[in-house]
Order: C-alpha cells, then sequence, then structure tokens
C-alpha cells in the first residue's frame, strides 16, 4: 500500500466509525413517514452533523455527510485522463444500476463525486457497523486497483493488437 | 481468433453445401441472404431457370466509389474468375444487387468456392490494383532522369467510400503507395479507446523490431497532405481521424504480396473494430466479477441469524419458546 | 410558476418551527471582526517563520474565532494551514502530544476544515497525516466531538 493511501483510509475509517452512530428517527414533518433524514432537503438543520470532508488530494475525496438515522459516503475516485474517466464512469455506472443488491448503494452519485452510498439506521440495525466500514474501505481499495488495471490491460491489448496486424506485413 | 479472415465463411459453407446436394442428384432450393462486413449483402439463389446454376450477387456501399476508380472494373471482377469453369457473370445483375455471378453447380471446383466467398475482397483490391500498376509506371518514370519532374507528388488519388461517411484513399507515387483510413467514432467510449488502440498502432513498428519491415502507421486528426485535395470539397468534422499506412515496394512486390496486403488493409477497420468490441466485452465480465467480490465482502457484515439459535429455549418437544 | 407542487410551503411558515442552519448557531456574546483578527494572524505567521511550531500550535487551538463571519474565518485559516503544512511530518506526533483534549478538539475542525477547500486539499497528504497521528493519540474521540459540535472554524 503506497505511503499516503494509509493515512487516507485510516482518517476514512475513523470518521465513518464516528458517523455510524445512527437511531430510528420518524420524521418530524410528515406523520408515520420515516425517511433518511440526510436526504431530505432544507428541513431540520438540527437533525444534520458536521460534514466531514477527508481529501488525499484534489482527484481523491470522501465527503461523509452524517445525520441523526442516516450517513451519506460519496467517493471521489482518481480519474488522471480521458481513458479513467470512462473507465470510472462505466464502472460506477455498472455497480448503480446492481444497486438493489448493494442495500447501501446509492443509486445516483451527488453532484462532483463519482459514487455514493446511503446508510441508514435499517442497515445499522441488520449489519455490522464495523464490517460496514470495512466493506466501504475495501471498496476504496479494490476501485482503484481495478481502474488501473483495465487501463493496464486496454493498453496492453491495443499493443499485442497491433504488433500482430502488421505482424501480417512482414514476410 | 485474433485475425479476421478475408473470405466469407457462410458463402463458402452454403456452396459447398450447395455443391454437394447437386453432386448427389437432389439440387437444394437457395434464397439466402448473407451479410458481410461494412453494410454489405451478399445474396445466393437459384437461377430462374435451372436448379442447378446459382447466382451470387454482391452489394455493398462501395461499388459505387469502386467502379468510379478507373476503367476495367467489371473485366477485373471477371478475370478473377475466368479460370474456373462454369462460373460467368450475369449480363443484367439482379434487382437491387450491383454484380451476379452465375455459377453453375456441375462444374464447380473446391478452389472456386473459396474464391466466391472472396467476391467482396476482389471488388475491393480493383482500386488497389489500379493503383499498383500506376506505382509501377511512376517508378520506371522516376528512374528515367529525362522524363523526371523532381516531384513525388504525382500520382492520382482514388477513393473508396465503403461506409457511409468513411473512407479509403489510395495514392501511388514513385517510391510508395499511401492508403489514408478516413474514420470516425460514434460512442464516445469507442472514441477513447480507439485513440488507445490507434496510438499502439503507430507505436508497435518503433518498439518492435521483429515488424520494423511492416508498414509505416501515421495518426492524424487533420487530412493528410496525401488526402487533401479530395477533402477540400467536404466540411471538417472535429471527430474524423486519418490514419495513413505507407506501403512500400517489399508489400507488393509479387501477386501474392499484392493480395495479402489488401486482404489486410480491406479489413483494417473491421479488425480494429472488433477489438475495441472484445475489450469491451472483457470489461464487462470483469466487472460482473467484481460486483460478486464486493458483494461477498457487503455479505460478511450481515448479522448471521442462526448465531442465536442455540441461546432461544426450547420445549422438550423441540418447539421455540416464544417470550 | 410551473413547478407550484413541489412548493414547500412550511418554509414560509414563520410558526412552523423549523430550524435552519442559522438557528442552530451557538449565541455568541460578540463576534470578532477581521481587524481583531489580523494581530493573531502576524502572530501566527511570525511564529511559523521563526519555527516556532509549539507556540504556533497552542495560539491557534486556544480561543478560535467561531464568531466570526466567514470572509475572516477564511482569511484566519489561511495562516492556520500554512502553519499546519509547514510542520515536518517527524515532528507532528510530539506536537500533538503537548496540547489538551480540547484543543485536539479545536485541531480536528481545522484538519476537517482544511480537506473541504481546494486550498487544503493539494496538501491533502500532510493533513491527513495531522490526521493519522492525532487518531493514534485520542482516537475517535474527538471526530465525535467534531461531529455534534455546532461552533465551526
Amino acid at each position: 500500500m503506497s505511503q499516503s493511501l494509509r493515512p487516507y483510509l485510516t482518517a476514512v475509517r475513523y470518521s465513518l466509525q464516528a458517523a455510524l452512530n445512527l437511531t430510528n428517527f420518524s420524521s418530524q414533518e410528515v406523520e408515520r413517514h420515516n425517511r433518511p433524514e440526510v436526504e431530505v432537503p432544507n428541513t431540520s438543520a438540527e437533525l444534520l452533523l458536521q460534514p466531514m470532508h477527508v481529501s488525499r488530494n484534489e482527484h481523491e475525496q470522501v465527503l461523509i455527510e452524517p445525520s441523526v438515522n442516516s450517513v451519506r459516503v460519496s467517493i471521489k475516485v482518481k480519474q488522471a485522463d480521458e481513458i479513467e474517466q470512462i473507465l470510472v464512469h462505466k464502472f460506477t455506472r455498472f455497480l448503480e444500476q446492481r444497486a438493489e443488491s448493494f442495500y447501501v448503494l446509492r443509486r445516483v452519485p451527488i453532484e462532483g463525486f463519482s459514487i455514493s452510498f446511503l446508510i441508514t439506521n435499517k442497515h445499522t440495525e441488520t449489519m455490522k457497523t464495523e464490517k460496514l466500514v470495512d466493506f466501504i474501505i475495501e471498496f476504496m481499495e479494490e476501485v482503484d486497483k481495478e481502474i488501473s488495471e483495465m487501463k493496464l490491460f486496454l493498453n496492453a491489448r491495443a499493443r499485442f493488437v497491433a504488433e500482430a496486424y502488421l505482424g501480417e506485413f512482414v514476410y | 481468433m485474433l485475425h479476421l479472415r478475408p473470405e466469407n465463411l457462410l458463402v463458402q459453407k452454403t456452396l459447398t453445401e450447395a455443391w454437394n446436394a447437386s453432386e448427389s442428384g437432389s439440387p437444394l432450393t437457395l434464397d439466402r441472404v448473407i451479410s458481410d462486413f461494412d453494410y454489405t449483402t451478399l445474396h445466393v439463389s437459384n437461377s430462374p431457370d435451372n436448379k442447378n446454376v446459382l447466382w451470387l450477387s454482391i452489394k455493398t456501399k462501395a461499388w459505387q466509389s469502386v467502379s468510379k476508380c478507373g476503367d476495367g472494373f467489371l473485366e477485373h471482377l471477371q478475370s478473377k474468375y475466368s479460370g474456373f469453369s462454369g462460373i460467368a457473370p450475369v449480363g443484367q445483375p439482379e434487382q437491387g444487387y450491383d454484380y451476379t455471378l452465375s455459377v453453375d453447380l456441375a462444374q464447380l471446383q473446391p478452389d472456386a468456392i473459396v474464391q466466391l466467398s472472396l467476391l467482396k475482397i476482389h471488388m475491393m483490391s480493383f482500386a488497389f490494383q489500379l493503383a499498383f500498376h500506376e506505382f509501377s509506371l511512376l517508378s520506371q518514370q522516376a528512374q528515367d532522369p529525362a522524363s523526371f519532374s523532381g516531384s513525388n507528388d504525382t500520382g492520382t488519388v482514388r477513393q473508396l467510400q465503403y461506409r457511409d461517411d468513411e473512407n479509403i484513399f489510395i495514392k501511388p507515387s514513385n517510391d510508395r503507395i499511401t492508403v489514408i483510413f478516413e474514420t470516425f467514432f460514434q460512442d464516445e467510449t469507442d472514441k477513447v479507446f480507439g485513440k488507445v488502440f490507434l496510438q499502439e498502432f503507430v507505436d508497435a513498428r518503433k518498439r518492435n523490431r521483429s515488424i520494423q519491415s511492416a508498414p509505416q502507421v501515421l495518426f492524424s486528426h487533420e487530412p493528410p497532405l496525401e488526402a487533401a485535395s479530395v477533402m477540400t470539397s467536404r466540411k471538417a468534422d472535429k471527430n474524423r481521424r486519418f490514419i495513413t499506412f505507407v506501403l512500400f515496394q517489399r508489400h507488393f512486390q509479387t501477386p501474392e504480396l499484392q493480395f495479402s496486403s489488401v486482404c489486410h488493409l480491406a479489413l483494417f477497420r473491421n479488425y480494429f473494430h472488433y477489438h475495441i468490441k472484445c475489450s469491451k466485452a472483457y470489461m464487462h465480465s470483469r466487472m460482473r466479477y467484481r460486483v460478486d467480490t464486493f458483494i461477498k465482502v457487503l455479505n460478511r457484515a450481515k448479522l448471521d441469524e442462526k448465531d442465536d439459535g442455540d441461546q432461544t429455549r426450547r420445549t422438550i418437544t423441540g418447539r421455540k419458546l416464544v417470550y | 410558476m410551473e413547478d407550484w407542487r413541489r412548493i414547500d410551503i412550511d418554509a414560509f411558515d414563520p410558526d412552523s418551527g423549523r430550524l435552519n442552519v442559522e438557528d442552530l448557531k451557538p449565541p455568541y456574546e460578540a463576534t470578532i471582526s477581521l481587524a481583531e483578527l489580523e494581530p493573531k494572524i502576524s502572530q501566527l505567521r511570525s511564529a511559523a517563520t521563526s519555527g516556532d511550531f509549539a507556540t504556533a500550535l497552542q495560539l491557534l487551538t486556544s480561543d478560535p474565532p467561531y464568531s466570526a463571519d466567514e470572509t475572516a474565518k477564511a482569511r484566519y485559516f489561511e495562516a492556520v494551514l500554512s502553519v499546519l503544512t509547514q510542520v515536518r511530518q517527524a515532528e507532528i506526533a510530539s506536537l500533538i502530544k503537548q496540547l489538551s483534549s480540547t484543543q485536539i478538539d479545536v485541531l480536528i475542525k481545522y484538519l476537517y476544515k482544511g480537506m473541504s477547500v481546494p486550498d487544503g486539499q493539494k496538501q491533502g497528504g500532510i493533513l491527513l497525516s495531522w490526521f493519522e497521528k492525532l487518531t493514534q493519540n485520542s482516537g475517535v474521540a474527538p471526530v465525535v466531538r467534531y461531529l455534534s459540535d455546532r461552533n465551526t472554524v
């Protein structure tokens, strides 16, 4: 693991541990509603806690927005060039289309980020919080790895294909 | 399957089937439309009056532009098949097609089947053939100092419009033949992937010593000078890409070399688009796998309900005790 | 007004009992203006240039300008950031040890704020190592207190 990745992930881990402290909370506005307060716009500022930014640099950031019964975690994945941009976009979209099997995945990332998770009190009641944090951390590690591997693969394949094609002209 | 074959397998298979059936005395009734790359369709059917004679018709986008390249196009095609008995062009092509050959199954040879499946390549090769011919004239001129004007820029540019918006330009000169592919990508992802692939085509020759003698490949956003004269009338689109292959004499010295070079060049676009699709498919399967592993990690977080099974108290008959 | 169904009428009702961000700000006795902060900023800068980071850190973690307005806070924060980023990696741990728990709570606010503004994000690496040393020293507690504290820097 690279030198600056470790403190980054530790910081996210601590922030998440602190934020994932949720309780069941019925809506104050509408009777018999129970909604993730972090997703409800312009109501009840008292239910929202201080948002936490953890950034490694301009391109790799995590934003954690805690509230009384839900936490929204948004991740900005490193996108160094055009290829990585496309790969990240395709990959996150692929995940979002399968959001129902991920439970905590938000279908649309919030503005400026690559992917968002929404963890509610329902999730922390049925899942171990520690392991949920592990999941987010592992996700962050693997996504970077996956993107760079895919990029390497694409280059390797292109090279092989080009050489094979031009090789046909050698007599 | 790394390379695309120049022949059309389905044509080959159909003709072989028809031939076998006709040999055994029960000719097939055929009416088959076969498609090939670049909007090419081939039609295999029985001739109207004789079941033992098949018609093979072809329709391509490139037909118009190829026939405009020079005289003797039909003769060129005919010469490809004149060596085989039983194959003759039909005077009036079938309705909706560009060219029709009649094939007498009784006289058909296995070699001819292969040649018939190469119909599309033979058609495209006409433009290249003209260029090869012009090249030899030009190079002779260049060796004769009296008539040599000193400029390399003498050959005529031939344009092959093989897709709606995509062209091949072929320009011979006295020491080389330049083949320029004009291409553009509709899909945003294809554009980026295509850029990676094309860059590798350009770099491959520099990197790998064993393919040093392959044609030089250049890649540009602007129309190369060779094709600029034909391009001026068209409005420049910033999505266009130009890939230039520079062929030297070693690539087309003998008819065999000419044929194989033409085959590869004619399939260039298909080849690299095919590999772009392959890469996408591979990435898709990779993402699938990755999603599965993520789900596994997430499922580790779930509380295992069987864990507390031992702690619930049961009655003597084994029923759960509900408080 | 085409989207009238979506108008949040409660927002227009002064008696709705709804709280917004302004309502949640703790009542300050007096607001600090930028002019009042200037001496502290120059003190911080001079401490940083002379390499006296221990003093600088004591200074910035005690009596932070909670009541100042946003522009003043941003000005002040520039000085804080320059102090934090000039400290050498090896010294961070020992500097944090000298702080009291209240001071650590203030420090973590600066760290999170640093990572949320573009200037600080460029220095993400150093802020993250501050964060790491801080949590090694005092665990998750400062993070939790940060979450629920309405005093912002």
